[in-house]
């Protein structure tokens, strides 16, 4: 029987994971100080690369820029590993506390990622401020507004599902940050996070376009900068939420395959 | 036995208990390679397909890029093999474990670069055949200045990034956390150095060839042997030839400032 589904102790678990995460301000600093470096980087990239070189793919310099800045800021919430708790309380055993407690470790483990995620948001709007004095951003009109913002939402519980699956590998290896670390580079890379995957040379761009890691990055961007149009918008995101599905599927099936080993290790 | 036998044999010691760790444990060892293999890899596929698209930035093809890159990957993993533990300092510092390599009759900073961990010269092997590759597509002159200096340059763009590290880690010796510092260090000689530097404002120019001199491990050293114009700074092309000066130079100033750390830890009686 199940009990009562109560909403206010993961609401608690959210709010106590916010203040954790306030408690580090220096990382809290650099990880904006680091931003700023990057966008000027990125910056003279593409202003070295335009300067000589025609407009590739009809994205203009303009374009670039935008999708660059707008690309790192989502990265400050994107690449916080919500659910990497699973992993720590793994290695020091209190896990077993977690399965003890009467509310859902599953639960739990998601609330305190979207603390976390409320924390690293709230960088967004300084970030955002230092790179309005560097860089030029296009503003798109409301309605691809409105549609990146839910492709980004969709986007952010794919990535969140990808995470949440790496780190439950931990079930079994203990280890995995150097997984971890290879599935980052390789995804950032695949899902435009660095590039537009429009840029991939012929059939790998059809290749990486379809895989999922574009539903995290690559459409939510695409959007933004107006290179899915209004009358693809449909398609890009059901396919976002193809993917949303899939990896839905694969945590559960993952979390019950963990769940049981665990009892067999008599954690 | 004198001094210098001591530290060959201490030494041989060590690199005999890294083999046999890495021997060890062999899985672990591949996720390292596998790691190392795709940190490059990525990096390299990102250029690529960038400079398909742009065949050329501020003049440099994606061959003479690959070149750049692989000068900064040869010093940056010679580092990592010989001298990656001083990025350890600050945590012995927190939790007291510096304390040990003073009771020792050995050079404290000896002792730093000599502890065991498991580190194995792969991303060096790695940097070795992508250099080789790259020299093949960039066709640099290859002359006899090319094979005497290559190795030097190598080893004083090692010993910039090793010199850079250890003023940061002996920042550990006032501040408990240096994160943020090595975080930005980390930043400019990581990605800032993947690019020709004269894409870069003057302000950057300028650091990272005075304040931290980044630009010597590749960016002038490329410029010589690719026998370009060097329009950073407008220098003549001839300064990529004092590489392992500089290399020296910024390690005694490392290591000064290691030595001022190291006396005002034991002076506050730790």
């Amino acid at each position: 029987m199940r009990r009562g589904f109560r909403i206010e102790p993961y609401l608690e678990f959210a709010k106590k994971a916010f203040a954790r995460e306030a408690t580090y301000r220096m990382e809290v600093f650099t990880s904006v100080g680091s931003l700023v470096l990057r966008i000027y980087l990125m910056r003279m990239v593409w202003l070295a690369l335009y300067a000589q070189n025609v407009a590739p793919q009809g994205i203009a310099l303009h374009q670039m820029l935008t999708y660059t800045v707008v690309a790192l800021l989502m990265s400050l919430i994107l690449e916080v590993d919500g659910t990497r708790l699973i992993r720590d309380r793994l290695r020091d055993g209190s896990i077993a506390t977690d399965f003890m407690k009467p509310t859902s470790p599953a639960l739990f483990y998601f609330s305190d990622g979207a603390g976390q995620t409320a924390l690293h948001a709230m960088l967004i709007l300084p970030s955002l401020g230092f790179a309005l004095l560097m860089v030029h951003i296009d503003v798109p009109s409301p309605l691809a507004a409105a549609v990146f913002f839910l492709s980004f939402a969709i986007g952010y519980v794919v990535n969140f599902f990808l995470n949440f699956c790496m780190n439950c590998v931990a079930f079994w290896t203990m280890e995995t940050f150097a997984i971890q670390l290879i599935v980052r580079w390789c995804s950032d890379l695949l899902s435009g996070q660095i590039i537009p995957l429009l840029f991939f040379p012929g059939i790998l761009e059809r290749i990486v376009l379809a895989l999922p890691f574009a539903a995290i990055y690559s459409t939510p961007l695409l959007i933004y900068i107006g290179r899915i149009t209004p009358a693809e918008y449909a398609g890009a995101l059901l396919s976002q939420v193809g993917w949303l599905v899939v990896f839905a599927v694969l945590g559960t099936i993952i979390w019950r395959a963990a769940q049981r080993r665990l009892v067999i290790q008599g954690g | 036995m004198s001094t210098l036998a001591v530290w060959a044999d201490v030494y041989k010691q060590y690199w005999r208990i890294n083999f046999l760790t890495a021997l060890e444990y062999r899985a672990n060892f591949l996720v390292w390679f596998a790691f190392t293999f795709i940190y490059h890899a990525t990096a390299l596929a990102a250029l690529y397909i960038v400079l398909r698209e742009f065949p050329v930035m501020n003049g440099w093809s994606f061959s003479e890029m690959a070149f750049l890159y692989s000068l900064w990957m040869l010093a940056h993993a010679l580092n990592n093999t010989l001298f990656l533990t001083v990025g350890d300092v600050p945590e012995h510092v927190r939790d007291g474990e510096i304390d040990r390599v003073f009771v020792r009759p050995l050079n404290p900073l000896f002792q730093i670069l000599t502890t065991p961990q498991q580190i194995f010269p792969d991303e060096l092997i790695l940097a070795i055949l992508l250099f080789i590759l790259a020299t093949i597509w960039a066709k640099p002159i290859i002359d006899v200045w090319f094979v005497i200096f290559m190795p030097l340059v190598v080893i004083g763009g090692a010993l910039i990034d090793f010199a850079i590290n250890l003023l940061i880690a002996t920042c550990a010796f006032w501040f408990v956390k240096v994160d943020g510092l090595r975080w930005v260090a980390f930043q400019l000689e990581q990605e800032f150095t993947r690019y020709p530097i004269s894409i870069y404002t003057k302000g950057v120019r300028l650091v990272l060839t005075f304040l931290l001199p980044y630009a010597f491990m590749n960016y002038y050293p490329a410029t010589f042997f690719l026998d370009k114009t060097e329009n950073a700074l407008h220098l003549a092309p001839q300064v990529g030839l004092l590489s392992p000066l500089v290399g020296v130079a910024c390690f005694c100033v490392a290591y000064a400032f290691w030595r001022v750390g190291l006396n005002h830890y034991e002076g506050v009686g730790h």
